[in-house]
């Protein structure tokens, strides 16, 4: 019993871990419609960001949070502004792909010359203590996690259904072309969107780095995962996402445990498949939504 | 980056042609310079540069200069690329290299084809010389002498200090599970069969996971004694870190490979925690000299070349390697590739009189069977050779 509780504990840990990874993603997927593969890759750079300002101003990993999230801000809306809007216009969503896979790419590459191949250590600011509750043992620093992740989708809830700003993200994301004849800016939404979805991984980041050593290829880690969740989440759906990553932490760590290691992927991507077929639009997803497609 | 090196090599290769007043052998050095890899490609490479100069200083080889030419492997595809200019347009005498297994298997097969002979000084896999390639040889110890220094080192040492006999001593072997870790895993399951061992818990896992706590927990309920992990540098301290937080403490653990020998790893899983793991890997400087003569030349050399200490073993393994062959072509006659493949084939080195502490001889599939890898431990945050006893500084901290 006492193991089966561990393994539900580290299950709901992993889950925590995919969401906070995750949220970020469905913002970006679900409403500006970008499969962004340089999503990984942000992640990666908030937590570069976070081992350097850490060591730099000598300061607690999480309070890094206050620099870390706006720097992603940015980045994510330049990407937006200057990279995916201009591909905006093509006739091929497909060309929009391409653009962060080379983004992705470049991205990791630019970080092995200015780190190199080797970890970086972020100091881990006693997120590592061992916390008891009850029978079971977990991290500080997997707690703050699975607290942050509960509070980002309640506040990107409350920010998307009360704000101006929010409807009018939501209003994109229903229909494109009926939002812009609503006098709303769609370009700006995007641009918006793209930058708070970042900052979300921002906020990911500072929170995962005290915990796992940061690599270029850190992201790639991630990725796959963060869509696997996105997609079995229902696409633009932040509860969903939160639920997915859940999902997915717990078939991880019970497959992990009762059936092997080396099988945990295949029962992952099996109940991710049969959800599909089940549910084509996910847990939480609306049915087809193809603003995107008229112009 | 990729162009500027090839620019650089080219430039430098044409400049030291022009320079030299008598004729020069040309030797490819053909490593991952850029890219992922580029850290301990270039730390690999630099043992060769290091055997080079030691050589150039006395003379060269045969009278001649020996002039190296760099080619960046930074992929597969690359080292291909790179294989064929540096001998068609280069004309290299023979290719020394790579460090990464997939690199080498790439571009040996080039260089077999065009009959130029292939010097692995480096890469692990089983299948570098599991071939048949009549062009290449491999100095270096693989996957198999890595499998079997960690059996032999589990029974000899690490059982009778745990007080329990080989077949009373519950292993779990973990390790990633791309071709690195499966070979490595495979032969330590052969020899621990042979050995008697009880492996009770055998795993691979994906090297870019990010959990490993059913792993963990898994060891943990069939009360494995020894872990015998094969890792790189990430899925290492995942477990290192998680074993401890999940308060598991099995008699010993022991590492093989990347993961378990860099410095970072020891920094990132905190020096306090790394304290007593074993690692079985090349040669790393903390040994008893006597063992290794040489070892302290080549660390002074390294450092008056680059300004600083190796940065791991990797440099000392290739310097060794290159230095046996490039002195058995300064007794050859000529640099025809048969003439290298029977210099090569002739040597006979005994153990205990390099730097790397293995001799050199070459046997099936042009493996060099005397090679060794070496059993280390983490004291005190720094990583000392423990096993065989001749080569040990310090003895195995182990036991409850």
């Amino acid at each position: 019993m006492e193991t089966f509780l561990q393994v539900l504990a580290n299950g709901l840990m992993l889950g925590a871990l995919f969401a906070i990874v995750s949220i970020g993603l469905t913002l970006i997927f679900g409403i500006v419609k970008v499969v962004n593969f340089a999503h990984g890759e942000f992640l990666m750079i908030g937590m570069y960001l976070t081992f350097v300002v850490t060591g730099w101003l000598g300061i607690h990993p999480l309070y890094t949070i206050v620099i870390v999230a706006p720097l992603l801000f940015l980045a994510g809306a330049a990407t937006q502004r200057f990279i995916i809007q201009p591909l905006m216009s093509a006739r091929d969503d497909h060309i929009q792909i391409f653009a962060t896979v080379g983004l992705s790419t470049a991205l990791i590459n630019l970080a092995l010359l200015i780190f190199g191949a080797d970890i970086a250590n972020t100091p881990s600011g006693g997120l590592r203590t061992p916390v008891e509750i009850g029978p079971v043992r977990v991290l500080s620093g997997q707690l703050f996690i699975l607290i942050a992740a509960i509070a980002l989708v309640i506040g990107l809830r409350l920010f998307l259904q009360k704000t101006q700003t929010g409807r009018a993200i939501r209003a994109v994301a229903q229909n494109r072309a009926a939002a812009q004849l609503m006098g709303i800016n769609v370009n700006r939404i995007y641009v918006l969107t793209f930058g708070i979805g970042a900052a979300c991984v921002g906020l990911a980041a500072t929170l995962i780095a005290p915990l796992y050593p940061t690599s270029p290829n850190i992201g790639t880690y991630f990725v796959l995962t963060a869509f696997v969740v996105v997609v079995l989440g229902g696409l633009g759906s932040i509860g969903g996402a939160f639920v997915g990553a859940m999902v997915i932490g717990l078939i991880d760590s019970f497959s992990g445990f009762y059936i092997g290691s080396d099988l945990r992927e295949v029962a992952v991507f099996g109940v991710f498949l049969l959800i599909l077929i089940l549910k084509p639009s996910g847990l939480f997803g609306k049915s087809l939504n193809l603003s995107h497609v008229s112009p | 980056m990729k162009l500027s090196s090839l620019l650089k090599a080219t430039t430098a290769a044409v400049f030291l042609t022009a320079g030299a007043a008598h004729a020069d052998v040309k030797i490819g050095s053909l490593y991952p310079f850029s890219g992922q890899l580029a850290l301990l490609g270039e730390e690999s490479a630099r043992g060769l540069e290091i055997a080079v100069d030691e050589l150039n200083a006395k003379g060269g080889i045969q009278g001649e200069k020996i002039v190296l030419v760099r080619g960046d492997a930074v992929d597969n595809n690359q080292a291909i690329g790179e294989a064929r200019r540096l001998i068609s347009l280069e004309k290299v005498a023979a290719i020394f290299g790579s460090y990464s297994s997939a690199r080498s298997i790439a571009a040996s097969q080039v260089a077999e084809l065009s009959g130029i002979p292939y010097f692995e000084l480096g890469a692990v896999a089983d299948e570098v010389t599991g071939r048949g390639l009549k062009y290449l040889f491999r100095t270096n110890p693989y996957a198999l002498h890595m499998g079997e220094m960690i059996i032999d080192m589990t029974v000899k040492k690490v059982a009778p200090a745990l007080g329990k006999k080989p077949e009373d001593l519950k292993v779990g072997i973990i390790y990633e599970d791309s071709s690195y870790g499966t070979s490595v895993s495979n032969h330590q399951k052969e020899f621990a069969k042979k050995a008697g061992l009880n492996v009770v818990v055998s795993s691979g896992y994906p090297s870019n996971t990010v959990d490993m706590s059913s792993l963990v927990l898994e060891l943990k309920q069939a009360g494995v004694d020894v872990v015998l992990q094969t890792a790189y540098q990430n899925d290492a301290v995942l477990f290192l870190q998680q074993a401890g937080e999940q308060g598991f403490k099995p008699g010993a653990v022991i590492g093989g490979g990347g993961g378990y020998s860099t410095q970072p790893t020891a920094d990132a899983v905190g020096h306090d925690k790394i304290e007593g793991v074993l690692d079985v890997d090349f040669t790393q400087y903390l040994v008893n000299t006597k063992a290794t003569p040489g070892l302290e030349g080549f660390v002074e050399a390294y450092k008056k070349k680059y300004g600083i200490s190796p940065r791991s073993g990797h440099s000392l393994t290739n310097y060794m390697g290159s230095k046996a062959i490039l002195e058995a072509l300064d007794k050859a006659k000529g640099f025809e590739p048969d003439t290298i493949v029977e210099a090569a084939k002739a040597i006979d080195i005994a153990d205990g009189t390099t730097a790397t502490g293995y001799g050199i001889k070459f046997g099936a599939n042009n493996q060099n069977d005397r090679a060794k890898m070496m059993g280390m431990q983490w004291q005190g945050g720094k990583l000392v050779a423990v096993y065989p006893d001749e080569a040990a500084t310090a003895p195995m901290k182990i036991g409850k």
